[in-house]
């Protein structure tokens, strides 16, 4: 199915417009620029409100207006009713033309318009000419034909879409696509009528049997433990698998960037470690400074102590130290005639004996008692001279070492420093606390559903055990027997409708993951880089390198939008809904090559499906234009009208 | 006998020289520094007797220290001064001719040393002062490799 035209009348910006959406050649592609402000998103929005009523991308500008067109109100007599219209004419493949149209009427009071009816109906034309004209029901089923509204983001979205798909933690999205795209909720829906059916006919059995009642109410206590324990089971997948996206995100974030982190604490810790000796070097060079100045004293006078130590030792050598006799004594002796010990008068014998012990003696005891005090001193000095050279050389090596330390940390410094330089370090330390948080959030919860598992599994058992003393029960009670056959057939239906829910999930993840693959390997322009597309149990989606490694987090911008377009394109295919898929703003986050890439995949793309493609007028620079205005099907340019209430359009070129 | 001097001195007008070498904390010799008055004083005795610079006291006598602060050991290179520069033991029998010899070479060594400070750049007095030692010791190893070992 492929849209043919859509006309608008009224809606919001748009007065009149007729777009007739033509095929040329291979490509079914339709482009439509516009400028800031010119409701190019409107057109996403009136493909939604025709079809769903509802306007699922209106700005926060549009939000604050009415639906209906500006002038449409002014020109508007009072009291006179206005009409707002959107209709998709559509192709079936049988040749069916198929004219979706939505009406809403406004009467206008004081220029403001008041909301009366909206009518909604589906015009079938068959070949031949024949019209049946579809409402309500009828009409709503037929938009589910067209495209389901539960699947509609799949089908009519913003360019945006593309970039974070698989930014983002995936798991989930991946498994509701795929869930949505099954429709499987009728399996859900026989599968809750059934547990409600078998509840009540416990309930019933209860009544008849005390025993049953009571292992009913254990095993509805034990179910609500597996539902309540599941429940957080999936919070907990859940919150792993969104710390695992953010991990990979802030990992890829940070390749190539100084881990400013550790780096800032390596720089404070050499800081401290810097200053730390610092300050030993100031106490050796103090230390130092003592030493010299000691021995600034000694040096110098080494050749007064040699001469004092040898004279001293000399004199030793005499006899004349230690002192033996008191040279001052007997030269009193001598002068007074008298002997100071015992006060006798000195005879000339005694003054010639006197005299030869005086010529005898040459050092007086205070000069020998003075000499004797020095040798020990001057004995310590020679051997501090001795030590001089070892004390200076091994004090001058720690203050070398020292230094050499500290250049060290200095050039270690300067090397963290030009690596932060140019990097903004607070944002880099930022991603990496957050990657610590979410490391850490993601190992508590990955130890909280290890513990979790091991509670559902206690449960399970108990639910089996419940269930089997169930069985017992209900063939010992007589009365309640037709009940039991009845508990069986609905336990097995219920079975079989969760396996069949399963089995149908599975075949369809299994389809999504091969179309995946199909596209994105088809349509990559680095034909050689990768080698599949893997969906897993968990719904995680991963793209693997040639080489064998997951390479989602690494791969660019461009490649990883082409992935959610395959991706799309794939739940497209499977889902069985050959509808356009009208993109809004498809390019506007990337650029350069990867925005030339992507384009020319979406011309690629047009050559099997419809798209509509709405450019801001940036976006749709040169290296865009050069692959798709030669094989666009159809131009539009949007413009504004003087009066900024009316946006027009201009047809570059149409096939 | 003369009665034995109860401190020591230095000319008054030294006193400015040596409140120039205080004035700097980083200075080797400085009062700041933590260098008593009597380490300056035994300092600047071996530097003038290295050099063999004795000035007498001209001007007014202006106390230093007290001599009861001297240590034996401070006495002992006191003692070896005057004994060197006289040339006998007897010196020692005139303690105030002892401490005088000191005085004079201290005097002599202060401005030797302000001068040698005066004259080096910043930083630099210290490693001059380094190599000076070295030298001194190098020539007392090499006069006593041939005889009585160091110390010996």
């Amino acid at each position: 199915m492929r849209i043919e035209r859509l006309i608008l009348s009224n809606y919001r910006q748009f007065r009149e417009l007729d777009i007739h959406f033509a095929t040329k050649q291979d490509h079914d592609l339709h482009l439509f620029v516009a400028p800031t402000g010119t409701a190019k998103t409107n057109l996403v929005n009136a493909i939604n409100w025709c079809l769903y009523y509802q306007e699922p991308h209106l700005t926060a500008d549009s939000q604050l207006l009415p639906i209906i067109n500006l002038k449409a109100i002014e020109e508007a007599c009072d009291d006179a009713d206005q009409e707002v219209k959107v209709e998709i004419w559509a192709k079936a493949k049988k040749d069916e033309t198929i004219a979706f149209v939505r009406k809403g009427i406004y009467r206008v009071r004081s220029k403001q318009p008041v909301h009366q009816k909206t009518e909604f109906e589906v015009r079938v034309t068959d070949p031949k000419g024949n019209t049946k004209l579809l409402i309500d029901e009828d009409a709503h089923s037929y938009v589910e034909r067209f495209v389901p509204q539960r699947i509609r983001e799949f089908f009519f979205f913003d360019g945006e879409r593309l970039d974070s798909y698989f930014r983002e933690a995936t798991g989930d999205k991946v498994r509701s696509a795929i869930f949505q795209i099954s429709q499987i909720d009728l399996l859900d829906t026989v599968s809750e009528k059934l547990d409600l059916v078998l509840r009540e006919l416990l309930k019933e059995a209860g009544k008849e049997s005390p025993s049953i009642d009571a292992t009913r109410a254990n095993l509805e206590k034990a179910e609500n433990s597996r539902k309540d324990c599941l429940q957080k089971i999936g919070e907990c997948e859940k919150q792993i698998d969104m710390a695992s996206a953010r991990i990979k995100e802030l990992r890829e974030r940070l390749v190539g960037m100084p881990d400013a982190q550790t780096l800032e604490k390596e720089r404070q810790d050499l800081g401290a470690e810097r200053k730390r000796k610092e300050e030993v070097l100031k106490a050796k060079e103090a230390q130092k400074r003592d030493l010299l100045f000691e021995y600034a004293t000694i040096i110098p006078l080494w050749l007064a102590i040699e001469k004092s130590t040898q004279v001293i030792a000399k004199k030793r050598a005499e006899g004349e130290i230690p002192p033996t006799v008191d040279k001052s004594l007997l030269e009193g002796i001598l002068n007074e005639k008298v002997c100071k010990i015992c006060g006798r008068s000195l005879d000339s014998l005694a003054v010639r004996h006197v005299r030869d012990v005086l010529e005898q003696v040459t050092l007086s005891s205070e000069v020998a008692q003075q000499l004797l005090r020095m040798e020990h001193p001057l004995g310590m000095f020679e051997d501090k001279v001795k030590d001089f050279e070892k004390n200076i050389s091994r004090i001058s090596k720690d203050i070398g070492d020292l230094k050499a330390d500290m250049g060290r940390i200095e050039e270690s410094i300067k090397k963290i420093n030009t690596a932060l330089s140019g990097h903004n370090t607070e944002q880099i330390r930022e991603w990496n606390e957050a990657l610590n948080q979410f490391e850490g959030l993601r190992a508590d919860n990955q130890t909280r559903l290890g513990e979790l598992k091991e509670a559902q599994r206690r449960v399970d058992t108990e639910i089996q055990r419940h269930k089997a003393e169930l069985d017992r029960e209900f063939k010992k009670v007589e009365k309640v027997k037709k009940l039991g056959k009845e508990k069986v057939f609905c336990a097995k239906a219920l079975d079989i409708a969760q396996k069949t829910k399963e089995a149908i999930l599975q075949e369809m993840k299994d389809k999504i993951e091969y179309e995946t693959k199909r596209l994105f390997l088809e349509l990559v322009w680095k034909k050689e880089s990768f080698k599949d597309v893997r969906i897993d149990q968990k719904y995680q989606i991963s793209l693997i390198h040639w080489m064998g490694w997951e390479c989602l987090g690494t791969v660019s911008a461009g490649e990883r939008e082409l992935l959610a377009l395959a991706f799309t394109l794939a739940l497209h295919k499977v889902s069985g809904f050959d509808s356009p898929i009208v993109i809004d703003t498809p390019v506007a986050r990337l650029a350069g090559e990867s925005r030339e890439n992507f384009g020319r995949v979406l011309c690629q793309v047009s050559k099997d499906k419809q798209c509509i493609l709405l450019f801001h007028d940036d976006e749709y620079s040169s290296n865009i234009r050069k692959y798709m205005d030669s094989k666009a099907a159809s131009r539009s340019l949007f413009r504004l009208s003087q009066d900024e209430k009316e946006v027009k359009m201009e047809v570059l070129s149409n096939a | 006998m003369p009665e034995a001097p109860d401190r020591i001195y230095i000319d008054e007008d030294d006193r400015k020289l040596l409140e120039k070498i205080d004035g700097d904390p980083e200075q080797l010799f400085s009062h700041d520094a933590g260098r008593s008055r009597k380490e300056q004083f035994l300092c600047f005795m071996a530097f003038g007797f290295r050099h063999g610079v004795k000035r007498p006291i001209e001007g007014k006598k202006d106390g230093l220290f007290l001599v009861k602060d001297l240590r034996p050991e401070d006495e002992a290179l006191i003692n070896a001064v005057a004994i060197y520069d006289s040339g006998s033991v007897d010196v020692l029998a005139n303690i105030s001719r002892v401490y005088e010899t000191a005085e004079q070479y201290a005097r002599g060594g202060m401005r030797l040393l302000l001068d040698s400070i005066e004259s080096s750049q910043t930083g630099t007095f210290e490693k001059k002062l380094e190599k000076e030692l070295y030298e001194i010791f190098s020539n007392i190893v090499d006069k006593q490799s041939g005889g009585v070992k160091l110390g010996e």
